[in-house]
Formats: structure tokens, sequence, C-alpha cells
């Protein structure tokens, strides 16, 4: 299957964002000879510093560990034009190449036994274009199933999450509708403690039409993940839809995600020691941001819906003052002295404290979707920043449903310099 | 923080010690891989800077062997994204984090259109670490959701999870800037 063919512009914001995105990349530059030295410089001295942890009998992979394993992509953008038009490059060739460099233990699964062990527990039909990749790096499996009623792409992925993580409990819930359209989804959990999350959705979140993806989250409680998707087209993106709905039901998705063999196979993905470290100390304190959020909208304005604490540093809460809905969306960023004057310029006042505030508009009458969003940004003394956005609309992917946001300027400056943000993170 | 290598080390160096082409490799990509730092950092080009210098440094010590297997550059920017994660990992926690470097501002010879630019660098910013990594593997590289899980450690289903939602919160950041941009 190929997995991406050639965009043709259906999402447009994501065509103009990555024109953006590589037009603003563009844009810095800097002495490519002293960065090049410098790098060599580090490279020489970080060698050496290898060589006499081994001398000393000390493992020296730490040293190396970020860039541990090898990983080979087709194609190596330049941050130039070419959208890539590589369908067929996550070939067999190439996956096994990148699998043995990877350095597979004798005990991994391949990618020819993982495809092998799909086509057994698909339902009765063709599988087509395959592609595997076997356990020694980031394991998978896709092709073109047809049951006879219309070819689709179907794939399926292993991995490993710590179990209780919150990456465990963020994979298996249902997605916020805030963010992303769906037709359903429901998460349960299975007699072995697994949980489960059946999602019927679509290839593009941001709109309920085209190509449908429906996909199937499975955490086991040793933290195994198996992720399989299905399409109601024969490729992700851009090939046309050859069904109605894609070919498994939510009962076979669930059969095909929770049978033993793919347990099996993810108990050979080598385990990166950095899973197996404690959770940062941090961590507990980030689950405050919305409920902070929630406690600190004023009186007579109506918490609707919060986020869940799923991110380390930013929470939303939906709030109705009775006119119609508006998102309300906070950053906690802890220290952010680095980019401090290039967000604090003009209109900035510092308040008897030390904070500095400044306020935005933007959007409005020219916006496409009618779409406004204020905003107050605020530093800290220490360079902690709390900005605050506040949206006329009570979801990303809804037209605006009312003049203004439901909260004024000065309430979400009160909110942004609150004391209770010094507490979290 | 910075390194303060001066001239010291360019061209040349490297011969005959198993480094055989790593200074060309080097000098010819170490551009590109500081403007993936710098949007990976959110326009902070010190610490682009750094984390480029790093990269270098581990692709030297790595060279034989990533030189024999081939794509090299490929493979730099995989270190360069591990490299920003694991940085940000040890940071967010610590807060250890530079206070004397200065603000950029775009020079007038920065080109393009200097507004939206400072929005997008803003939006990339409020993302967290991880979900930039992914929105500049997929749309500054143009690795597919595969390749951007491979270079991340992590499966391709987290990935797309953190796409649609890195889109989502872009889209609602950036929609009305982007609704008027066009290519110049």
């Amino acid at each position: 299957m190929p997995a991406e063919l050639h965009d043709e512009h259906h999402d447009p914001f994501e065509e103009r964002f990555a024109d953006a995105l590589r037009d603003t990349g563009t844009t810095f530059a800097t002495d490519q000879q002293e960065l090049a030295a410098g790098g060599q410089a580090r490279g020489r001295r970080l060698r050496a510093r290898r060589r006499a942890a081994v001398a000393g009998g000390v493992a020296a992979v730490a040293l190396i560990g970020v860039g541990g394993a090898l990983v080979l992509p087709g194609v190596q953008g330049d941050g130039g034009r070419q959208r890539s038009v590589a369908g067929g490059r996550s070939s067999g060739q190439e996956d096994s190449a990148a699998s043995g460099s990877a350095g597979s233990g004798a005990s991994g699964v391949s990618g020819d036994e993982l495809l092998r062990t799909f086509e057994k527990l698909l339902p009765e039909g063709k599988l087509s274009d395959t592609t595997g990749r076997g356990t020694a790096d980031n394991p998978f499996v896709q092709g073109v199933y047809d049951d006879g009623r219309g070819k689709a792409a179907i794939a399926l992925s292993l991995g490993l999450v710590q179990p209780g993580s919150q990456e465990a409990a963020q994979t298996t819930e249902c997605p916020d509708r805030v963010y992303i359209a769906y037709d359903s989804c429901t998460g349960t959990k299975l007699s072995d403690g697994s949980a489960l999350m059946i999602l019927k959705g679509y290839e593009y979140p941001n709109k309920r039409s085209g190509t449908k993806l429906w996909r199937a989250e499975l955490v086991t409680p040793t933290g195994a993940h198996v992720s399989a998707q299905e399409w109601n087209a024969a490729a992700e993106k851009d090939s046309p839809v050859t069904r109605a709905e894609p070919p498994l039901s939510a009962e076979q998705l669930k059969k095909l995600v929770a049978a033993p063999e793919w347990r099996a196979a993810a108990g050979a993905i080598p385990v990166d020691p950095r899973m197996t470290a404690a959770p940062s100390a941090t961590t507990a304190h980030h689950g405050s941001i919305p409920a902070t959020l929630a406690r600190l909208i004023p009186n007579g304005v109506k918490v609707v819906s919060r986020s869940r604490s799923d991110d380390y540093e930013f929470g939303y809460v939906v709030v109705d003052d009775g006119r119609g809905k508006s998102l309300v969306q906070i950053n906690v960023q802890p220290d952010m002295r680095d980019v401090e004057g290039e967000l604090f310029g003009a209109g900035t006042r510092t308040l008897p404290d030390g904070t500095k505030v400044v306020r935005r508009k933007q959007g409005g009458e020219k916006g496409i979707a009618g779409i406004v969003m204020w905003t107050v940004d605020t530093i800290r003394p220490d360079g902690r920043r709390v900005v605050i956005s506040a949206f006329n609309s009570g979801a990303q992917n809804t037209p605006a449903t009312r003049q203004a946001p439901a909260l004024t300027m000065k309430q979400l400056e009160a909110i942004a310099t609150d004391q209770k943000w010094l507490k979290i993170g | 923080m910075l390194e303060t290598s001066g001239k010291r080390g360019r061209m040349g160096q490297g011969r005959g010690d198993g480094h055989d082409g790593y200074p060309e490799f080097a000098a010819a990509r170490a551009g590109h891989l500081f403007r993936s730092a710098c949007l990976l950092t959110g326009g902070d080009t010190h610490l682009a800077e750094d984390l480029v210098q790093e990269t270098l440094g581990r692709v030297y010590v790595r060279w034989g062997r990533i030189s024999r297997v081939g794509n090299p550059a490929g493979y730099a920017q995989t270190v360069l994204t591990r490299t920003f994660l694991a940085h940000r990992r040890r940071h967010s926690s610590s807060r250890e984090r530079a206070t004397e470097v200065l603000p950029e501002v775009p020079g007038p010879d920065a080109g393009g259109d200097a507004p939206l630019r400072l929005t997008l660098l803003d939006a990339l910013g409020r993302l967290s670490a991880k979900d930039r990594a992914v929105v500049v593997l997929r749309y500054w590289e143009d690795r597919s959701i595969e390749e951007t899980a491979a270079a991340m450690n992590t499966s391709s289903a987290a990935v797309r999870t953190r796409c649609v939602r890195a889109l989502a919160r872009l889209r609602l950041l950036l929609g009305d800037a982007l609704g008027e941009y066009a290519r110049p």
C-alpha cells in the first residue's frame, strides 16, 4: 500500500501549514562552517571520553545512547519544495535493511512472520501489497485487504508502553471531540485487564467526511500495545473510496488486536531502557492544569467540560455564560526567559511583582472560520509563562458560535496571573 | 552551553582515522540541521546551535558505521530529534535553562512573512516537545508516519494521534493567519 501518495489538497490547512513551516524554516541562517567545526570538536571529545570510559571498565553506551538505533528513512527531505511522491519507499527491502542494522536479537520476530500471523488472523479474504517490519525496529504490518466487497488498506503495529503510565492510559482513551471529529468511540476493559479502544473516525479528523479510518488500540496490563487501522480505500490518502465502510467490524477488529499471537510478538521487542525509568517527579503535578483552570473560571460562567490531564504544559476548559460555548485554553511553561524578548514586545505592561503582561486579539472579520482568539500572555520574573486564550467557539472544529469569547480580557488576565499557577509543574 | 570552538577542526581533519568524508558531510548538512533544530525549539537559535553540535558530535563518533550503511543525512536528522527530546526531558524537570542568551529578532534579511513567522514559531512553542517533533518530521522533513515513529522510538499509532492533536491545535492557533497566507 502506498503510504502517502502525492497530496491533492484534501486538507487545505495541512498544506498551507506545511508551506508556511518550510518558508519559516528557511529563514534561519547560521555560520555552517563554524557549526560543523563545533560538532566535530564535540565528537572528538565524546570519543575521548568514551575511550576513557571503556578503559576504566565503565559501559560507554550511555554516551551515545541517543543515537542508538540506526534508522534509514527512504527519502531525506531537504526542507525544500519536494513533497515526497515516493509512495513505495516503505519497501520490504528497505525495511529489512533497517531492521538488520538495528541489531535484532536472536529471539526477534521477522516482518515476514508477523505478516503470516496477520494474514492468518484476518477474516477470509485476499491480502496483497504487503509490507512487514520485524520486532527489532518498530514492528508493523500493512497491506491491501479485499473481502470481495472492495479493496481496503489495513495495518497493524506493535509497541511497548510503560504499564500504568500516562501514555498507556492515553492510548486507549477516546480522544476529545474538541480536537477530533469522529462517529463513535468505545473504551472497554477486557477480562484479562487489557484496555481496548475502538474508534470509528476519518483519515482527516477535522471533518466528518472523506476516507474513513477505523482504529483499535489495545494495551495489555504488561504494556504490550497492539494497534490496528483500516480504511475504506486502498490507500490511506488520496485514493478513491472503494466501499461505504472499512471491511472489519468493531467485533472483528477487537478479535484481531486481542489475539495472543501479538502479545507474544510484542514480548520480543527490545525494551527501551528509558521506559523502565521511574516517571518524572513532576508528572504528578501536571494533572492539575485543567482542574486549576476550572477553579479559576469566574462565578456565573459554567464549566461545561475540560481536558483530561494528558499534557504536561497544557489544558483547556469549555465554558458557557448562557450565551453559547467558549473554549479557553492555557499553557503553563516552566522557563521561557530565552524567548521573553520576542513574546513581550510592544504593549507589554509590568505588574508590581515583576510579571510582564501582554494582551492580543487575533482573528475576526477576515478570518475564514470567523473564529476570534483573545490572548493574555504573562511571564513571571523566574521565566514561568502562563498564556491563556479564549475563543468564540466551543471547539476547534466548529464554526464561531458567538460574537466574542465568554471571558473578558480582564478576566483572562486575572486567571493568568493567579498565584495557583506557581504550584503547577 | 554553547561551544566556542572557533574555526579549528575544519575541512581536512579526520582523514585516515575512519572519518573520511565526515567534514564534508558536516559542512553540507549543518545548515539544514540548524533550520530543523530552530523549528524544533520554536525559534531558540542558541539552543538549536547547541543541539546541532551535539548531533554532529554523535554522528562523528559513529561515522565509520554510518557512512558504510548509507543515508547519513537521515541518520543525523534522527539523532537531532532524539537529542532534542532528551534535552527536553532533562530540562523540563530541572528547569535549568540558559538565561544569558538574547532573544532572536528576525533581521531585515529574514525574508518571508515576518509576522506570520513569529505567529508560527509561537504556535509551535505552545505544542509539547513530542508534538513539535512529530510536526517537524512530518511537515518539514516530509517523513511518513512510519518513518516518524521510527525516528521517535514510538508507535505509528502514537504518532498519528500526536499529529492529529498537534494539527488541531495549530489550526486553532494559526487558522486566520494561514487563511491569508499565500506562498511568496
